[in-house]
């Protein structure tokens, strides 16, 4: 029942590093799609996508019930077959920061391939290269900046994330409390100096991750 | 060897509409900018797909619309040298050149590669970007680049354009010896009269989408067809007189 | 080599405290000193069960537990959502029971000079606080108290409306807002920095009642009722009277 500080700090770095490589598994081949290629239903899908940034969180995280709940589109299946249900599990929290983080790195993955010079990929396909080829040696690393600010605007927000969070996988302390959310129960039950103290490690580790990231960027351009 | 050509192909508000042959050469296009010449090479290379009509090089069918064959660009012999050159700036010269060689077997790589680079004068490039060349190297990376398959055809989209006028005259010298030495058919679009009367073998005469003259490169500068061509070449005394100079100096010093 | 994989794939399927049994309490926020305290109280007396607490704004408790969230019981700040959670079937049957009363007061920070619900309509106070009657049950009661003393035009402009009532509490703690209507209990966990200017009369609003009951569709509905016997048990009702509730 009783949540330590680092306990929050583990789950809410597992659940941000999880979200964020599924975000980079799934989000950069959609966006590598919207950049480069034309097929119907191409700026729909980009709106849709793009939805959860516009969307207040905890409305997001309506939907997110409506889709993974027991008697949801996607969770009544897990539930009738597994037994199981997603919600007030840690998966939920990685579900919902993966939802809200998406359209970060879609946004910024999209703009950077854009900018990726046509003439040079056509260059690869006249030296006999394929279209998957071209998309990993030339393509991808050429927009390698953005996809990496993309990367860490998305991480960011992960670890952030409160409201869709707080509906799908509760503020269960011990269990799903992200830092977040560890914050906000302490707050409201008028653990002040706690929750304050859990801001200053929040704010510290977010601000270490940005430090290292901006090194490794550096390094590598 | 050879490449044939005869394509149709409709974009906003212009048509092209052209046919035309070549042997082992080196051909020009020529004409004013927007005219279809860059359009037609896109064509051949299969970066774009013409509307009807057939494409063949060597005997290998590229292209045709009749019987719905169409080769993608992976699966052409061609080499193409864009008009910025394309160098992929996150590879170095050597990497850039290493590109070229997909689907050459491993051992003849390096042996071509050194072939190359000692042919072209890089060797002390291999290990630089693009960025730190200057531009007629960069030039004689790309031609590298594009050679390393053995391509049946060689496709030039005005790749000196940008350059400057004593780089360009010595680039033609290049590729007359380039021609010597890799005896590919070359087809080169430039809408510079001097480059054409320097360069050419035959000229194939292009205008809104149409050709409208072609020929031994001597033919077309002596007896314009019409009125347009006339114009088109209205840099002639000069072209005439570069043309005269070269083979002047040619027959000199063969 | 292949005892460690044996010990691996054995780790993976055992779970850690396969031994203990979970049960999950959802509960408005307001109750989460006085529940956590009696959870302690009931692992004491049941040791191979686990509480799982849950809190936040009751209308969201409500929705997670509609939308399927695996809730075994579930405590709200106001009749309405468990009258919602009733409709939609969700109650199990002869387990509701109305637990502990709150009062309505009216909140300002320390040195304030508002002596009643009425001083709301003056010109200097600026910024009330009050839950957002949609979701938050202390929102609604402050909507029934404003219409009480006919001040609803009057202060429409000056309202700000927080998602749940410790919300309201900080605001007025820390003086973002000149006032606030939260309950007595919230006022008395920062009695440091607020001070109760004015209590709203019985008759103001509907009476502040809060309701447990345990879900349908439990897994574990013996130590569910177990755990509402004991919030209502001598033990949890002192807990609760501690924390400023009062009983029915």
């Amino acid at each position: 029942m009783d949540s330590s500080v680092f306990f929050s700090l583990r789950l809410s770095l597992q659940v941000a590093i999880a979200a964020t490589v599924l975000i980079v598994v799934i989000g950069v081949p959609i966006a590598y799609l919207l950049a480069r290629k034309n097929f119907p239903g191409k700026e729909l899908l980009d709106i849709i996508l793009t939805l959860p940034l516009v969307l207040p969180p905890t409305v997001t995280g309506y939907y997110l019930i409506l889709a993974f709940g027991r008697n949801g589109v996607v969770g009544r299946y897990l539930y009738n077959w597994f037994d199981w249900s997603i919600m007030f599990t840690w998966y939920a929290a990685v579900i919902a920061s993966f939802v809200v983080a998406l359209p970060l790195m879609i946004k910024t993955g999209r703009a950077a391939l854009e900018g990726v010079d046509r003439n040079l990929v056509n260059a690869a396909y006249t030296l006999g290269h394929s279209e998957w080829e071209t998309a990993l040696k030339v393509t991808l690393p050429l927009a390698k900046r953005g996809l990496l600010a993309g990367i860490v605007l998305s991480f960011a927000r992960a670890l952030g994330e409160f409201g869709a969070t707080l509906m799908l996988a509760g503020n269960i302390p011990g269990k799903t409390d992200t830092m977040p959310l560890a914050i906000y129960s302490l707050s409201a039950s008028g653990e002040q100096e706690q929750a304050a103290g859990m801001v200053v490690l929040l704010t510290f580790v977010a601000a270490l991750f940005l430090y290292l990231a901006n090194r490794y960027s550096r390094r590598i351009f | 060897m050879g490449l044939s050509v005869s394509v149709k192909k409709a974009v906003k508000g212009f048509t092209l509409d052209v046919s035309w042959q070549i042997g082992n050469e080196l051909a020009v296009l020529f004409g004013f900018s927007g005219s279809g010449k860059s359009l037609t090479l896109q064509l051949v290379a299969g970066l774009m797909k013409p509307d009807s009509g057939v494409i063949k090089a060597n005997g290998t069918i590229y292209f045709d619309s009749e019987r719905n064959i169409s080769a993608t660009p992976q699966q052409r012999s061609l080499g193409y040298v864009f008009q910025d050159l394309a160098l992929f700036p996150h590879m170095t010269v050597k990497q850039n050149i290493l590109f070229g060689a997909k689907g050459v077997p491993k051992r003849e790589t390096a042996e071509r590669y050194h072939e190359m680079i000692d042919a072209f004068y890089i060797n002390d490039l291999e290990k630089k970007r693009p960025s730190e060349i200057s531009g007629g190297q960069k030039q004689r990376v790309a031609f590298a680049r594009a050679l390393m398959r053995r391509p049946d055809v060689l496709l030039l989209d005005e790749p000196f354009s940008a350059l400057d006028t004593p780089l360009r005259i010595e680039m033609r010298a290049f590729l007359k010896d380039l021609r010597k030495t890799f005896q590919v058919p070359v087809v080169l679009v430039t809408h510079d009269a001097g480059e054409a009367a320097a360069l050419a073998d035959s000229i194939i005469v292009y205008s809104e989408g149409s050709v409208i003259q072609s020929g031994p490169a001597g033919d077309v500068f002596n007896n314009p067809a019409d009125e347009r061509v006339g114009r088109l070449l209205s840099g002639q005394e000069t072209a005439l007189r570069t043309f005269c100079r070269q083979n002047y100096n040619e027959s000199r010093t063969a | 080599m292949s005892s460690i994989a044996c010990l691996l794939l054995l780790s993976l399927i055992t779970t850690p405290g396969a031994m203990a049994s979970e049960l999950t309490v959802s509960a408005a926020i307001s109750l989460k000193n006085a529940f956590e305290a009696i959870g302690k109280l009931y692992e004491a007396k049941h040791p191979d069960t686990k509480i799982l607490f849950n809190f936040g704004a009751s209308g969201d408790l409500v929705r997670q537990i509609t939308g399927g969230a695996p809730v075994d019981v579930f405590a709200s700040a106001a009749q309405k959502d468990m009258d919602d959670m009733s409709a939609k079937g969700l109650v199990l049957p002869g387990t509701r029971v109305a637990f502990a009363k709150n009062i309505v007061v009216l909140v300002a920070p320390r040195n304030s000079r508002i002596k009643s619900f009425d001083d709301l309509a003056s010109a200097g106070i600026r910024r009330i606080a009050a839950g957002n009657p949609k979701t938050v049950p202390a929102g609604r009661y402050a909507a029934e108290v404003f219409d009480y003393y006919k001040l609803a035009s009057a202060i429409r402009d000056k309202l700000i409306y927080a998602e749940n009532v410790r919300q309201v509490l900080d605001y007025v703690a820390r003086g973002e807002a000149d006032a606030g209507v939260v309950y007595a209990t919230d006022a008395a966990v920062r009695s440091a920095e607020v001070v109760v200017a004015a209590e709203a009369p019985e008759s103001s609003h509907k009476p502040v009642v809060y309701p447990i009951a345990v879900v349908k569709g439990t897994k574990n509905e013996a130590a569910a009722k177990a755990f509402v016997d004991a919030v209502l048990s001598k033990e949890g009702t002192a807990v609760l009277k501690k924390y400023g509730f009062r009983i029915p």
